[in-house]
């Protein structure tokens, strides 16, 4: 695209020049150096715009995706076990010193907040990245490029729910979560780059290879939804309106956290109901 | 002031002085390198820590080099080209200070270039990164010429004394180009705090405005104090008082700006209750930073130097006005690690309908404050180097107006005192 504007300019550049008058050199030098100018002030203004429309599709220019996923966690039944921060750091191979999946108790509600990345759909991380290695994908996940990370923390410093870890130091030892919590699915993360909760994205993956349905199918869902003892995380695709995240999305009131910031989570919350109803309100979860 | 038999070992005695620091730097700088971030004291959530704000304030403190550039090339302010030439010269010490810095900090050195190779255009840290990679080499254009005009390079290598010298033609274009690369990212480094939505403190689009006008403070005011203690030490250099004052004044004038700006700001703040941002203003005034904010920032870095720098009758008192340069300076320091800071010690907790910050701390480690004493040692080096090889503080060779030249009572090293 560049180019092009760069030989369309030239041209006129050209055209100009021989429209003038011999002998008029300084003039003709002068206005060259405006055309060279204005040329230079062209391909700065035009330029960023043409790259605006490829960067604001969020992406990678991935096509779209059918799906767009989500969790749902129920504080009516989670009673901050931390089985799923250990299953993540299994499946995930995270490092003791870091959790993808951190829990906070509300003493005074007695209730439990599990904070997983929340892949905001207008992320503040995949705004300020400066190189791109933090990004959404068509269906929704917020993705990090090891390879891509600069370890400048910036992504740090803009997430609002401070799901991101930096790795400090280089993880060697063994993982006391394996095999105990399941076995490592991704490649250890190198030190000095920024990591986070995936959605397991790559259960999702395999998952949908083979025709599984994250969400329903064990293999294709999260590794934390997957080992909640009481059912506490569903996972689902909000495209799908008879999808389980859908169905308790229509049923309950649900927040999501540091809504105000208008960042779009894709985590939701649903608050604990009367004591009475607790019973019969069984919310359908992954089996 | 310092006995004549003494005199031959200053030089000396200054760059071993330096040397060391640097070596240890290098030591700190090894180590970090090597073992890799976790030497430092940084945390996720403080993961922004004293070596950004040595960027921060090294990139303010190179706004001199643009500033001067423009006024000399683009405003015809012709008389002013030798202490532009000295401005030049420390901003191309203070981005290289800012890049070295940078390098240390980011986790993965070996992809420093990655920004360059990979955009995205909606980063405030993209814009700077790419505006710096720039000017940087804007700077180095500059700075060849200077390089080119020193004695030993003229005598020795005199083809090459004049290519170099030749780029010198390219000042005014330089001049525009700087000038464009410098509003952008002199701002965009206030911006690259003021679109944090998840740090109410700093996210405000006054911060770029902020930035910008602080930088117009220090640059100069940085370039103007070091000819003058520059002058004082050595007779290597000699400088026009009459001319520095100017820009002292200029100075002076633009803290006013800036001291209004910043009043407008901070009251804006206290409307209303904003959680989050009220408490980082607590901390800021009457906590862990408030006398960093009131004194440093506030008083001895804006106040007090505005009323000696606007004053033609105390700026007269030369080691009065050189106090005032140097609050200026140590006041741009002192705001960007308060912002820096700031916006990381009030941490949110996430329980719905309870968002009751909770405060955090930091203290730089010991291999972050050497590391981070090297990068400036290594920018006082240079200088020095500078003024005793390059002829960088001479405002009576350079200096073109003739008018000029004849009326000036050549005010030399230390004469003033």
């Amino acid at each position: 695209m560049e180019a092009k504007e760069m030989t369309e300019a030239t041209v006129t550049e050209t055209q100009k020049q021989n429209g003038n008058k011999p002998g008029n050199d300084k003039q003709a030098l002068k206005r060259r150096d405006f055309l060279k100018l204005s040329l230079a002030g062209l391909a700065v203004t035009v330029g960023p715009s043409v790259m605006w429309k490829t960067a604001s599709s969020g992406g990678r220019g991935e096509e779209e995706s059918p799906h767009s996923w989500a969790m749902v966690v129920d504080q009516a039944k989670c009673v901050g076990c931390g089985h799923c921060t250990l299953a993540c750091r299994a499946h995930n191979d995270v490092p003791e010193d870091i959790s993808w999946n951190r829990i906070i108790e509300d003493k005074e509600e007695g209730t439990f907040l599990p904070i997983p990345c929340m892949h905001c759909e207008d992320a503040p991380c995949v705004h300020v990245c400066p190189v791109k290695a933090t990004y959404h994908r068509p269906d929704g996940i917020v993705m990090m490029d090891y390879d891509r990370c600069i370890g400048c923390r910036y992504c740090e410093m803009a997430c609002p729910t401070g799901s991101r870890s930096f790795n400090w130091r280089e993880f060697t030892e063994d993982n006391p979560a394996v095999p105990t919590w399941g076995q490592p699915e991704v490649a250890r993360r190198p030190r000095g780059v920024v990591e986070k909760c995936s959605f397991c994205y790559q259960r999702i993956d395999r998952g949908l290879e083979q025709g599984l349905t994250p969400g329903v199918d064990q293999a294709a869902t999260p590794a934390c939804v997957v080992s909640c003892p009481t059912g506490a995380r569903i996972f689902g695709d909000l495209n799908d309106p008879e999808s389980a995240v859908s169905k308790a999305l229509r049923k309950y009131p649900s927040f999501r956290l540091r809504e105000d910031l208008g960042t779009g989570p894709r985590v939701y919350y649903l608050p604990p109901r009367d004591k009475e109803n607790k019973d019969s309100d069984n919310v359908e979860a992954c089996s | 002031m310092i006995p004549q038999r003494l005199q031959k070992y200053l030089f000396p005695a200054w760059i071993a002085f330096l040397g060391m620091i640097i070596l240890g730097a290098l030591g700190a700088a090894f180590v970090v390198f090597t073992q890799g971030l976790q030497v430092t004291n940084m945390t996720d959530l403080v993961p922004w820590g004293l070596w950004i704000t040595i960027d921060l304030s090294a990139v303010a403190l190179g706004a001199g080099a643009f500033l001067l550039s423009a006024a000399v090339y683009l405003l015809g302010l012709k008389q002013l080209e030798p202490v532009a030439r000295t401005a030049v010269f420390i901003g191309f010490l203070g981005y290289t200070m800012a890049c070295m810095t940078l390098l240390l900090d980011i986790g993965r050195p070996d992809r420093f270039w990655h920004a360059v190779a990979f955009w995205n255009i909606h980063s405030p840290l993209w814009e700077v990164t790419m505006c710096i990679t720039f000017y940087l080499m804007v700077l180095t254009l500059e700075v060849l010429p200077i390089v080119g005009h020193a004695e030993f390079v003229e005598k020795r290598f005199p083809w090459l004394s004049h290519k170099l010298e030749s780029i010198h033609k390219l000042a005014p274009v330089l001049a525009v180009i700087g000038l464009a690369l410098s509003l952008l990212h002199q701002s965009s480094l206030g911006a690259t705090y003021g679109v944090l939505k998840a740090r109410p403190i700093v996210y405000r689009p006054s911060m770029a405005v902020l930035f910008i006008v602080s930088a117009i403070a220090a640059g100069p005011a940085l370039t103007v104090l070091a000819s003058k203690v520059a002058a004082r030490l050595t007779p290597r250099a000699n400088v026009d008082e009459a001319l520095l004052d100017k820009v002292s004044k200029f100075i002076g004038w633009v803290l006013v700006a800036y001291l209004y700006f910043r009043f407008w700001d901070v009251l804006a703040m206290n409307y209303t209750y904003e959680p989050g941002r009220t408490e980082g203003l607590k901390v800021l005034t009457s906590g862990a930073l408030a006398l960093n904010f009131w004194v440093g920032e506030i008083l001895l870095g804006a106040l007090v130097p505005m009323i000696i720098l606007v004053s033609d009758r105390l700026r007269q008192n030369q080691r009065l006005h050189m106090l005032a340069l140097l609050m200026v300076i140590g006041g741009v320091v002192a705001y960007r690690w308060d912002t820096n800071i700031v916006s990381q010690l009030v941490v949110f907790t996430m329980i719905p309908q309870e968002i009751i910050p909770r405060y955090t701390g930091y203290i730089p480690s010991i291999y972050e404050i050497m590391a981070g004493a090297g990068v400036i040692a290594y920018g006082v080096l240079g200088f020095t180097i500078g003024v005793r090889y390059l002829n960088l503080v001479n405002h009576e060779q350079t200096a073109h107006e003739p008018e000029f030249i004849a009326d000036k009572p050549a005010v030399a090293a230390g004469a003033a005192d």
